[in-house]
């Protein structure tokens, strides 16, 4: 009997439009296969071991929650997060929580706000916001599915840039990503991915979701064999068709 | 001499403006921002100038605007007084300068004297200042496509900035909202707070995706003693004291309910008295407290306030219902979760069959975003599934709710995806048995388009009331 431990950081401030989403589909995906789940809530003054957890979750947040997060984050689990980045946990990160992972947040004011530092890659506050539906082809996922394509909205007006040692999550198809500059979104380090792509990344990117939860469950079980197939007809379908009509416009 | 330009100028345009709106009527096009926006090039100030021609009663927040302002309307046809009021969807500034110009005579003089105008939350700054309302109303904030209104305090802001610029106006403010109470904090205008009494309504629950669990002033966790829905109830902050302001027009009792009707018990400062809403769910008695605060404010005593309550209907797309082929189509319309999550909780006190249709689009009006639906709590249908015959699901972005249901416990084989809206009602009314209601549930375009074919297809005249 396999189990997973997923820690849902700050979900009552950073729980942008739909980020639960990513968890329900977490969740939903393994309960399928008799995988057992269990949902940790930790906000402000919980502590955070990271030992404890197999998947660790932060979404995004309006500017007004991430301020308040903002002490608590650096004083309590910013140490833990680094160490769980570090030692390969898989940790999912989007839109604002895709931020906060990096160094430093750079408002179009020049204030720099430093964040928690675990991957090598910095944001920059821009006056227009990118918003839109949004397609990636990710290089990792192409056995799984044949051009490795993701789908998702983004908003934000914060331009992200990756350093070395960071790969980008997938190339741009459709959509700004990242900057709207060099056409990539999102970033890889070691189990850590990271999206622009808020709200219900992983639900019609099934593919995606069950990457994650392989690599979680390589972690804890090193003879585990791999995830029973489901059937994704549905999925599949608002993958498709949402795929089609974004890049046919 | 520039009093006299100024004149022509104004008179110029009125007439123009007045021309649009009769070619647009000629062509059979309703018309409402149009001319407007034609009067807003020709004079770019001209709500300053239209601000002196009416008393003015405003309506803005994130949900119940257009209910609320079809409650205010009766207020004010009780107390007799004669009013124009924009369309929903007509919210925006040229709407409302198409709306004020309409009753203006070709020399300029109000036909009618009071304007009642549901106002887009985020146009708000830029109208009311100009306006200088009487009165105004703010139902709530709520996150609602942040695709196109940024951040809820970017609109809880600049909602605040179009107050600040009207010091003389009532305050109408919901007491149980957080972000909406702050708007009457340290300003000079008189405020009129409604909400309801703690402990009175029997589903209220706490939300984790709460909008505004944080301390407003110093970002402290709010503590409740009673939650109606989402962040709505009685807080208070534990550390700067900021608390659910009193309420002057308060339900301090809910008798009974159904998914029909509502009967709660209203207490003023020098009245109490039941009455029966005929509007289901909890949203609605905010919708109908905020019309009394409205009505109370206008003099009306309790049978007058008792007389619109009791006699209101339903307006455009908020929940209308027809009759088809001996079963009861209803529509209500969603833009929101936390608007969706009343709907899903008066679906349950649906009794017997029943057989759903949930409508996704992703065009402007609509939001582009459509991530919101996971933020809605579509588990709780799985609660009633025996109940629901099918789940049917159309509109551009079917295919996401589609998955949205099976995620929330739906199995996959009682999911259709329809995109032909002709398909659909036939599909729809063929799952229904005789006498069972089908509930519709379309985002704002979804609705327009499916309204349409029904009125076709079954040659409806007296369609929706």
């Amino acid at each position: 009997m396999y189990e997973l431990t997923i820690c849902h950081l700050y979900p009552d401030l950073m729980n942008l439009y739909g980020d639960r989403g990513n968890i329900i589909t977490l969740t939903k995906r393994c309960q399928w296969r008799g995988i057992e789940v269990k949902i940790i809530p930790v906000s402000l003054g919980d502590e955070f071991r990271y030992k404890d957890y197999d998947i660790i979750f932060i979404g995004g947040g309006q500017d007004y929650e991430q301020t308040i997060l903002q002490d608590d984050l650096m004083r309590s689990k910013r140490q833990p997060i680094i160490e769980a980045v570090e030692s390969s946990k898989v940790v999912l990160g989007i839109c604002g929580g895709f931020q906060l992972l990096g160094k430093y947040y750079r408002t179009h004011t020049g204030s720099e706000i430093e964040c928690i530092g675990a991957l090598d890659l910095w944001t920059h506050g821009g006056e227009t916001r990118l918003i839109g539906n949004l397609v990636i082809e990710c290089d990792f996922l192409k056995g799984k599915d044949p051009q490795g394509y993701v789908v998702g909205f983004e908003n934000h007006s914060g331009k992200t840039y990756l350093g070395e040692g960071v790969k980008p999550l997938g190339k741009v198809i459709k959509g700004f990503g990242n900057n709207g500059e060099d056409g990539f979104e999102g970033a890889i380090y070691k189990n850590t991915y990271c999206s622009y792509s808020h709200g219900s990344l992983l639900p019609k990117n099934p593919v995606l979701a069950d990457h994650l939860i392989t690599l979680a469950l390589l972690n804890k079980y090193p003879d585990f064999m791999g995830l029973e197939p489901l059937s994704d007809t549905l999925e599949q379908q608002a993958h498709d068709t949402v795929i089609a009509r974004i890049i046919s416009e | 001499m520039k009093n006299l330009i100024k004149k022509i100028h104004l008179t110029f345009t009125i007439i123009i403006t007045k021309i649009t709106i009769w070619l647009l009527r000629l062509l059979d096009r309703g018309g409402t921002s149009l001319p407007g926006k034609v009067a807003l090039k020709i004079y770019p100030d001209i709500l300053t100038e239209l601000a002196d021609k009416f008393r003015i009663i405003m309506i803005t927040g994130t949900n119940g605007k257009t209910t609320t302002s079809r409650i205010a309307a009766g207020m004010l046809e009780q107390s007799g007084i004669m009013h124009v009021t924009n369309k929903s969807g007509a919210n925006l500034v040229s709407g409302i300068a198409t709306t004020l110009i309409s009753s203006l005579t070709l020399t300029g003089k109000a036909r009618v004297r009071t304007a009642l105008l549901e106002t887009d939350e985020a146009a708000f700054k830029r109208i009311a200042p100009k306006l200088k309302p009487e009165v105004c109303i703010v139902t709530n904030f709520f996150r609602d496509q942040l695709d196109r209104y940024g951040e809820l305090y970017t609109t809880l802001n600049s909602v605040r900035e179009g107050i600040i610029g009207t010091p003389e106006t009532v305050l109408i403010l919901n007491a149980d909202d957080s972000l909406c109470a702050s708007l009457g904090k340290g300003i000079s205008n008189p405020v009129i707070y409604f909400g309801i009494a703690p402990d009175v309504y029997p589903e209220a629950n706490l939300n984790i995706n709460n909008d505004a669990a944080y301390c407003i002033n110093c970002s402290t966790r709010y503590e409740y003693s009673s939650v109606t829905f989402a962040h709505l109830g009685h807080f208070k902050c534990p550390k700067c004291g900021y608390e659910r302001p009193e309420a002057q027009v308060e339900c301090s009792q809910v008798l009974a309910y159904d998914n029909l009707s509502s009967t709660i018990e209203i207490r003023l400062p020098e009245m109490k008295f039941s009455t029966k809403l005929a509007l289901p769910g909890l949203y609605n008695i905010y919708n109908a407290l905020a019309g009394a605060s409205l009505g109370k404010y206008l003099g009306l005593d309790e049978k007058g306030l008792i007389h619109v309550l009791e006699g209101f209907e339903c307006g455009f797309g908020r929940m209308e219902s027809v009759n088809v082929m001996n079963r009861e189509i209803k529509l209500i319309l969603v833009k929101n979760p936390t608007g969706y999550n009343q709907v899903i909780k008066y679906l349950l006190t649906q009794k017997g069959h029943c057989v759903l249709a949930l409508l996704l689009s992703d065009n402007l009006a609509d939001g582009t975003d459509i991530s919101w639906i996971w933020d809605v709590d579509f588990e709780i249908l799985s609660f009633m599934k025996e109940r629901i015959r099918a789940f049917h699901v159309s509109g551009k972005r079917a295919e996401d709710m589609a998955v949205r249901l099976k995620y929330a416990g739906i199995e996959q084989d009682n999911i259709k995806i329809e995109h032909d809206w002709n398909k659909l009602i036939d599909n729809i009314i063929n799952d229904a048995g005789e006498q069972e209601t089908i509930y519709v549930l379309p985002t704002y375009t979804a609705m327009l388009d499916i309204r349409k074919v029904l009125k076709n297809r079954f040659k409806l005249k007296e369609f929706w009331k």
